[in-house]
């Protein structure tokens, strides 16, 4: 158990563990029995180790939803809910700018350079852009769209839906915390029935 | 797919020898015109002369398809080129084994006539016919099984939209289906009671025959594989795309949207059940005597600033300035000390040795620091000032396998009348 002192550490600290945030850690918790091990260790602390439907992202979730667990996921939730337009906007921009045929998925990568050229050749992408960087989650206050990316950018990685392997590149990696995201959006869809399947697109996706 | 070789009598005297010749190299001389024409679908008129025209439209190359319509290249030429150039939006996938299937009827029966008349020169020509008829066939399917392949490892990127990759793989599932059962209607037994006791038809027929097709239905239900993952792959992109752009219109459109207290309900959905980070911190502890020695150390190697007594932890900032005084403290005096040792070389008649000065005057520098201090001192002068002054420096190489050089000390001495006055 020792040697996995270190994932448990980062695991109890909230971080979601996928392929691209770190691999071979992503491989050790596909090892059910060492899973168990990780769970019973974790019992008392009232956690245990949780996974996306399609088990490309980790993390820990509740034993037990004691008041207190309850009180903490009501806080995450909101938070979750508020920033899920402007991410999903977020989402849709990256994906029309770069002319990708398909959403954003875990192991897409993203040049800020490429994003920034394709964006400032767009009127329409610049608009939004800036109307995404002033929302509350991003609360970018400047007028000029490469601080607005960066700064878009940088709150997307922190919280998680985004790896930057090089510090000083400007270059960065979709992990699988967004699987995760998507499965909200779906459950949420189909929970509130949402009457979104049969209504015409609202804008033009391709 | 291996042609059958041409029996080497190739009657060159044959009418369709010239004839098919002329049309080839009709091609050959109107490619450009006749590729334009390919890709915008209709052939510019104007673009050839008018016996050219009527040569290209006798030799079945060009047609009108309607009256109203403009010339353009026949079905064959479109489907030659596009099978030449692999491109998969126009390259057509025959799947007809019927049609094959009679044809090799057909033949079989020419041939055994043939032979019972004893007409061995028709029964050759027979069987050459025949034995291309059937490479003919599994080449037309080896060709289009090729194309299916080339459709999927590009992963259909002749056309640009999801959408249209999506169609494109139902078209390519209903062509692969067809071909497919075109190879269930191929009856082996009926093909060995064809070819009968004849050895060469056996062989054609039969075994050859037999392989090739079971060779293409293995490659073709590999395809059928790949194709099925690939469609899935791209119907889940789509579903996701579709997702993301409607929750969000609607997000947009209902601004007061409140979605449920899933956290509070009696049964709470994986999908929001995430644990909150938690950090676990460590303090110093000095309740275990083992720890004491691997504390002290600590303890030491924590950098302190000499003026002040102690420096607390927390105070990084505080500490990173007082170190950086210090340094400049250090560096300013031994740039006075460096000012001194020229002084007194000015003063002094000969030239003075640095190590010895610094020896002399009981300096608390490293050698190598100091020295190092007046060759930049030294080397900082303005241009006039270093003419009166000589540095000497006694160097000798580290080792005979590099250029490095360490300089053991140097010499400075006032320069009179352009030679070093104290040299020798």
């Amino acid at each position: 158990m020792i040697e996995h002192g270190p994932l448990l550490e980062r695991l109890l600290e909230g971080e979601f563990i996928c392929a691209v945030t770190d691999e071979h850690s992503f491989h050790k918790l596909q090892n059910e029995a060492l899973v168990e091990e990780f769970n019973h260790f974790l019992r008392p602390l009232n956690r245990r180790v949780a996974k996306s439907d399609d088990a490309s992202v980790y993390f820990l979730a509740y034993c037990d939803l004691s008041q207190n667990a309850r009180h903490h996921l009501s806080q995450q939730f909101s938070t979750t809910v508020q920033s899920l337009l402007p991410m999903l906007e977020w989402m849709q921009l990256v994906q029309e700018a770069l002319g990708r045929d398909g959403a954003l998925s875990a192991g897409d990568t993203i040049k800020l350079q490429d994003f920034e050229s394709k964006v400032v050749d767009n009127q329409s992408l610049m608009q939004r852009l800036a109307h995404l960087a002033g929302d509350k989650v991003f609360k970018s206050t400047s007028d000029k769209v490469d601080m607005q990316i960066k700064q878009v950018f940088k709150r997307i990685k922190e919280l998680g839906y985004l790896h930057q392997p090089h510090k000083d590149r400007l270059f960065y990696i979709v992990t699988g915390k967004i699987e995760h995201l998507i499965e909200l959006v779906r459950f949420i869809k189909d929970e509130e029935n949402l009457p979104i399947d049969d209504v015409p697109e609202q804008e033009a996706m391709f | 797919m291996n042609q059958p070789s041409k029996s080497n009598n190739a009657l060159q005297s044959n009418p369709l020898f010239d004839l098919g010749k002329e049309r080839l190299e009709l091609i050959g001389k109107h490619s450009e015109a006749l590729m334009q024409g390919y890709l915008q679908g209709h052939v510019d008129e104007t673009a050839f002369t008018v016996q050219a025209l009527d040569k290209l439209i006798n030799g079945r190359i060009l047609w009108r398809p309607d009256e109203q319509q403009p010339l353009a290249l026949r079905p064959n030429v479109n489907d030659l080129i596009a099978s030449l150039t692999q491109d998969e939006r126009k390259r057509q996938i025959n799947s007809d084994v019927g049609e094959h299937l009679d044809q090799i009827h057909t033949r079989v029966q020419s041939l055994q006539a043939a032979r019972q008349k004893g007409d061995y020169a028709a029964t050759e020509h027979h069987m050459q016919l025949l034995t291309e008829r059937v490479y003919d066939m599994t080449g037309q399917f080896g060709d289009a099984i090729e194309s299916l392949w080339h459709r999927l490892n590009t992963e259909f990127g002749f056309v640009s939209s999801l959408d249209d990759k999506i169609l494109e793989i139902e078209l390519a599932q209903r062509q692969l289906r067809r071909i497919l059962d075109g190879f269930s209607i191929i009856n082996f037994d009926d093909l060995i009671q064809l070819a009968g006791s004849d050895g060469a038809l056996r062989k054609l027929l039969v075994s050859q025959l037999q392989a090739r097709i079971s060779e293409h239905s293995g490659s073709l239900l590999e395809v059928q594989k790949r194709l099925v993952l690939l469609m899935a792959r791209f119907r889940h992109q789509q579903d996701r795309a579709l997702l993301i752009n409607r929750m969000s219109a609607f997000l947009r459109q209902h601004p007061n949207f409140q979605v449920g207290d899933y956290p509070n309900r009696s049964e709470v959905p994986a999908v929001v059940n995430q644990a909150h980070g938690i950090k676990a911190h460590a303090f110093v502890a000095l309740d275990r005597a083992q720890d004491g020695y691997a504390l002290a150390e600590l303890a030491r190697a924590v950098p302190r600033a000499p003026e002040q007594g102690s420096q607390s932890e927390t105070q990084t900032e505080g500490f990173a300035v007082a170190v950086q005084n210090l340094v400049a403290t250090e560096q300013k005096q031994l740039a006075k000390d460096v000012e001194d040792f020229f002084i007194r070389v000015i003063e002094s008649p000969e030239a003075l040795s640095g190590v010895d000065y610094l020896a002399e005057q009981e300096l608390p520098w490293e050698p190598e620091i100091w020295l190092f201090q007046i060759v930049a001192e030294y080397e900082g002068l303005p241009q006039q000032n270093k003419q009166s002054f000589m540095l000497e420096k006694d160097a000798a190489p580290q080792s005979r396998f590099n250029q490095l050089h360490i300089i053991k000390d140097v010499r400075v001495g006032m320069r009179f009348f352009g030679d070093f006055q104290a040299v020798g």
